[in-house]
């Protein structure tokens, strides 16, 4: 049983008068603790996968599923339940609030969740360790290099334990040697705790790590690689 | 959660201090603007009553013609005059002391001069009540003749005291004897007790305030004074009286006595109404808090701009963190939480705006008071009610939060893939 599961998935947006057709029958599986790369031009279709994929939106047709949930069918609640239990996300421009220190960061999600405040710091604490930044808890976003922040963004996306960690282009603002210190993370994070990792990137790195590529264009799958 | 969600507002109010604190100052000028205008008015509604009370005690009501109190009587008050049987109200269950003012309009001769000659003429002659003199102070102000000359005592008869320009103009000092005519040939002979001294505006606004300046029968120069009773000697039964003043029992109720002597009076067909210390209260009442509710409605409309200034600013921030909403949806927040949060940051400035305008407020009440009471030389009384402030720092709270209710819900309906994608 495949954890996400798209047959024929097509996705459409209205740009004013026209429709951009994002998404035209994709098929797709992925299963539980793999870690999987998706790549493709600009424009290919790869951030509105990873929206549909994270529950983040509904196809327009065809079927995707969460551990055989159609995405489809669930209300904007359950959504919201989806995102909050199962699913962590880290994106290229880290997102973090500026306003918060590394450890409030973290503790956003599970103050969604409606965590006690001191399990959430200890959680957040424990977090910020196993990305290497016990040093830095109390730091704000822009005392830190952009390596930290993405890994203080992973130990965010991380907040809830979820199964399934998406990364939109998780190394596209970072050095290499950053960059390479986050992809070391992600894997470890697949081979060690047996998350599912999707990483929609550009970056040839990213590849390296992955168990399997899928190369998208014009929104559909145009080639699925099986790293060795 | 809630505590946490204060928090991430207060951090995001914070970090753009700049604009925060002008949007505060938006809402603190509407709130000081109600808060002092409200304060004022409390004020002037508590002083005035001070005033009241202190010329009425709690224990004594005043007698006036019908319609000549409240929202009936006609402007500038009326001159009608009534009939009244003073003894009969002095008996009425409840009353302990009562005291009249008549006026007549007679014929008075001087005394005789040198040359054999006396000044004669139709000069207003007034009736007061011995009780008047001695225990109804706070409504005469303090009556005061000229060195060598006495006020009326009890058993006074065929005695005046006269106004300083009637005195001249009848040439008669203390000693003298005047004879008055009145009704069906009646007429008496008068011994002048004394002159008044003339009236001083300074004394009487001391002497408790301008209200009783209208209740100062005996301060006119241009009077002859005499004894209640006496009137009745001159023209007969008292169908000509100005005004009584009635004081009741210790203990007694004194709207129920008030009601009861005017229904008795009116019975016997005295034109009379009463009016009770918590009558003008309520009548002041009325008034001040109309004026107050205007005023107050005004400075509505500078809290309305604040209101209006809030809301701006939390479009403004709903646009700037297009981007941060989505990110919170993507990692768990519900609409509901987006909504709560901001609500919670306008209503926050609502709330500082709220603080800041009610100590503003009352400090520019005091300030205000010092000023109007120096200004009519009474002591203004500062009010810093509690229910006020209160209900201000709720309301401005929740005011914030209102203006701030479509930009947050703006905020928590934000499609969470379009936030994200916002840049």
């Amino acid at each position: 049983m495949p954890l996400l599961d798209l047959r024929g998935v097509t996705k459409d947006y209205k740009l004013g008068k026209t429709i951009v057709r994002a998404l035209r029958g994709l098929d797709l599986r992925i299963e539980k603790g793999e870690i999987v790369a998706i790549m493709g031009p600009s424009g290919s279709g790869k951030s509105t996968l990873m929206h549909i994929l994270g529950c983040l939106d509904v196809p327009t047709s065809g079927e995707a599923s969460i551990e055989e949930q159609q995405i489809r069918s669930l209300s904007e609640k359950q959504l919201v339940e989806l995102r909050g239990h199962k699913i962590g996300f880290v994106f290229q421009t880290f997102n973090l609030m500026q306003t918060l220190s590394a450890q409030q960061n973290v503790e956003l999600p599970m103050i969604f969740q409606g965590m006690k405040k001191r399990e959430r710091a200890q959680r957040a604490a424990k977090l910020l360790t196993k990305v290497g930044l016990a040093d830095r808890v109390h730091h704000r976003p822009n005392e830190l290099s952009g390596g930290e922040r993405q890994r203080v963004a992973i130990a965010r996306a991380l907040a809830n334990d979820p199964e399934i960690l998406f990364a939109d282009e998780p190394t596209g603002n970072l050095d290499s040697e950053s960059g390479g210190t986050i992809l070391e993370l992600l894997k470890r994070l697949s081979t060690e705790d047996g998350k599912t990792v999707i990483i929609v990137t550009h970056d040839p790195d990213a590849t390296a790590i992955a168990e399997r590529i899928i190369h998208l264009h014009d929104g559909r799958v145009v080639e699925e690689v099986k790293n060795a | 959660m809630l505590k946490d969600f204060f928090m991430l507002a207060a951090r995001s109010i914070t970090h753009r201090r700049m604009r925060s604190w002008l949007t505060v100052i938006g809402v603190f000028i509407g709130i000081t603007a109600v808060v002092a205008l409200i304060s004022i008015g409390l004020g002037l509604n508590k002083t005035v009553e001070q005033q009241v009370a202190g010329v009425f005690g709690v224990d004594t009501f005043v007698l006036v013609p019908k319609g000549s109190f409240g929202p009936q009587s006609h402007a500038g008050g009326s001159s009608e005059q009534y009939a009244l049987d003073l003894e009969f109200l002095k008996s009425i269950p409840g009353v302990k002391v009562a005291a009249a003012v008549r006026q007549r309009t007679g014929f008075v001769q001087g005394p005789a001069k040198a040359d054999g000659t006396s000044t004669q003429g139709f000069l207003p002659v007034m009736g007061l009540s011995t009780e008047l003199v001695n225990e109804f102070e706070s409504f005469t102000g303090k009556l005061t003749v000229q060195p060598g000359g006495r006020l009326f005592v009890a058993g006074d008869s065929d005695v005046a005291l006269l106004g300083t320009d009637t005195a001249e103009r009848l040439g008669a000092k203390v000693g003298d004897t005047l004879l008055i005519a009145g009704d069906a040939s009646r007429e008496l002979n008068l011994s002048v007790v004394g002159i008044m001294e003339p009236s001083d505006e300074e004394a009487s606004t001391e002497s408790g305030g301008g209200f009783s300046a209208g209740m100062k029968p005996a301060q006119s120069k241009d009077t002859i004074y005499v004894p209640y009773d006496t009137m009745s000697l001159l023209w007969g039964e008292a169908s000509d009286v100005l005004v009584t003043l009635v004081r009741t029992q210790p203990g007694a109720d004194v709207d129920e006595v008030a009601d009861r002597v005017e229904k008795e009076l009116t019975a016997r067909d005295s034109e009379v109404s009463s009016i009770t210390y918590s009558d003008i209260s309520d009548a002041i009442g009325t008034m001040t808090t109309t004026v107050s509710a205007f005023l107050a409605g005004i400075a509505g409309i500078a809290l309305l701009v604040g209101a209006v200034g809030v809301m701006n600013t939390m479009f403004t921030s709903v646009l700037e963190r297009t981007k941060e909403i989505g990110v919170m949806k993507a990692v768990g927040a519900r609409n509901s939480h987006i909504l709560t949060i901001f609500l919670i940051e306008s209503g926050l400035m609502g709330f500082v705006g709220g603080v800041v305008g009610t100590l503003a407020g009352l400090g520019l009440s005091a300030l205000a008071s010092m000023f109007i009471g120096r200004f009519f030389g009474v002591q203004m009384a500062v009010v810093a009610s509690p229910a006020l402030i209160l209900i201000t720092l709720a309301g401005s709270f929740l005011l914030g939060a209102f203006a701030g209710l479509w930009p947050a819900w703006r905020a928590s309906k934000l499609p969470v893939v379009d936030a994200l994608r916002y840049e």
